[in-house]
């Protein structure tokens, strides 16, 4: 699975209701997605990525695009410190 | 210098009122919780209150009541660690703390209440509080004030809780909190299980039977009695508002933790305490519930289901679920708020939800039908039920 594919799947499975999730979904507007719900969701991915997300760069994210752009950002600085 | 721009922020967003032409909220009511009450000159069917066993107009209650004001008078006007403490208070504990099958017992002023203060005495911030999503406020908000790592888990999802769990043990502490029965759909969470992964996990289970206490179990102790849980070792709180038809919050549990709150708990020892009447009137509560439950628990339950099923007949779609709730499920907020305006206009109060209280899109009305409603009202609550339909 590649980044996309992991986070996609990763907020599949913490959503109450099955639905529909790409990569332009809006995270409050299409998902439906609640300040709490996004909280379950940073958890999953620190779970997913064995990382620690601090719950504050995510304030801005608004799309699932957005949240790959995170992802891809933490990934980029943990190779940095290797 | 004006502070046009800080009033600004108290701007009431009315829009969905407006366009259902019906504000549900801070309605007047201009008698008491009868099977019928008294709105703008007309009677109109309750099924909004949570008065659950219909106990809260019951005659024995009201004298309970008025011999505790001519004994104690209106207020103990302190804390219950200075003039609050009454032995009617502290016989109340002990009454709790038996109902319950717990050590020992905490009142505060409200469930709400206990609930914001409980997270904030017990835990710290390198603990973990893991809660289900559909906690009510007062639990989200009394964890948030920890301020410890918070991870929210899928509604009453055993599944999705022991992956947390599993993935979680590099905490402190971790405290495992839901409800036994969620107040807007009824369903009630499978906390046995909950409890077994907390012994596998080593988590302290920590459970708000608000709309359990007085309604679920054989003898209506709630939640515990209902899973037959014996030796419970987490904190246990509820209100006293509900089925208990009074006021104020409890927390129970182990004699350790119950004496530390008393001193560190301060929405306990900075609150004045419940009024005697208060007071007296969940002890009476107690005393009908322990010899009347049976039937009481009958009639409840009866009228749930013959609500359920009109609902059915009128082609609602509605959740079951075991509790006596029945709940509507009327999706947008304008639907919610104009269905809840067809069942006023027609006489029936109901108790609508929308957001934030319901996640986005998932709004719902809730009827319950309390043992007072005699079989003329239950019967009359269903023609109006189908006629709200038809419309």
């Amino acid at each position: 699975m590649n980044l996309e594919e992991r986070i996609i799947t990763t907020l599949k499975n913490n959503m109450e209701r099955l639905q529909e999730i790409n990569i332009e979904s809006k995270l409050k507007e299409d998902l439906a997605l609640d300040s709490f719900d996004i909280l379950m969701v940073i958890s999953a991915l620190e779970d997913e990525f064995s990382i620690t997300i601090n719950e504050e760069d995510f304030s801005e994210v608004v799309t699932v695009g957005d949240i790959v752009d995170r992802m891809r950002a933490v990934n980029k600085k943990d190779k940095d410190k290797r | 210098m004006g502070f046009e721009s800080f009033y600004k922020r108290f701007d009431v967003d009315e829009r969905v009122a407006n366009v259902a032409g019906f504000n549900p909220y801070y309605m007047e009511i201009d008698s008491g919780l009868n099977e019928k009450i008294w709105m703008n000159g007309r009677q109109i069917i309750n099924l909004a209150s949570n008065n659950y066993l219909g106990l809260a107009t019951d005659e024995r209650v009201k004298e309970a009541i008025i011999s505790a004001v001519e004994k104690y008078g209106a207020s103990l006007c302190g804390t219950p660690i200075s003039t609050g403490y009454v032995d009617l208070y502290k016989r109340l504990e002990y009454s709790l703390s038996n109902f319950v099958r717990l050590e020992d017992t905490i009142i505060l002023p409200s469930c709400y209440q206990g609930n914001n203060g409980l997270f904030v005495s017990i835990a710290k911030k390198e603990d973990l509080i893991i809660v289900d999503r559909f906690a009510h406020s007062s639990l989200i908000q009394g964890i948030k004030a920890v301020g410890c790592k918070i991870r929210p888990f899928l509604h009453n999802n055993l599944e999705h809780l022991e992956g947390i769990l599993k993935r979680s043990q590099d905490y402190k502490q971790i405290f495992v909190v839901t409800e036994s029965v969620f107040s807007t759909d009824g369903d009630i969470s499978p906390f046995k299980e909950i409890i077994d992964l907390c012994e596998k996990y080593n988590a302290l289970p920590i459970i708000d039977d608000s709309h359990g206490i007085g309604v679920l179990g054989n003898t209506g102790k709630g939640i515990l009695e209902e899973e037959n849980i014996i030796n419970f070792k987490g904190i246990y709180t509820a209100s006293l508002g509900k089925a208990l038809a009074n006021s104020g919050g409890m927390i129970s549990g182990k004699k350790e933790i119950i004496n530390y709150l008393k001193y560190y708990c301060p929405h306990l020892v900075y609150s004045t305490s419940l009024t005697p009447s208060i007071l007296a009137g969940i002890e009476a509560v107690l005393k009908i519930v322990s010899s009347e439950f049976e039937s009481l628990k009958n009639k409840l339950y009866s009228n749930k289901q013959i609500l359920f099923a009109s609902l059915m007949e009128a082609g609602f779609e509605t959740t079951e679920c075991i509790a006596p709730i029945n709940s509507i499920k009327t999706q947008s907020k304008e639907n919610t708020f104009k269905t809840a305006k067809s069942f006023f206009e027609k006489g029936i109060l109901s108790t609508p939800f929308i957001e934030p209280s319901v996640p986005v899109n998932q709004g719902c009305i809730r009827l319950i039908a309390g043992a007072n409603l005699t079989q003329s009202t239950i019967e009359e609550a269903c023609e109006i039920i189908k006629s709200v339909r038809k419309t």
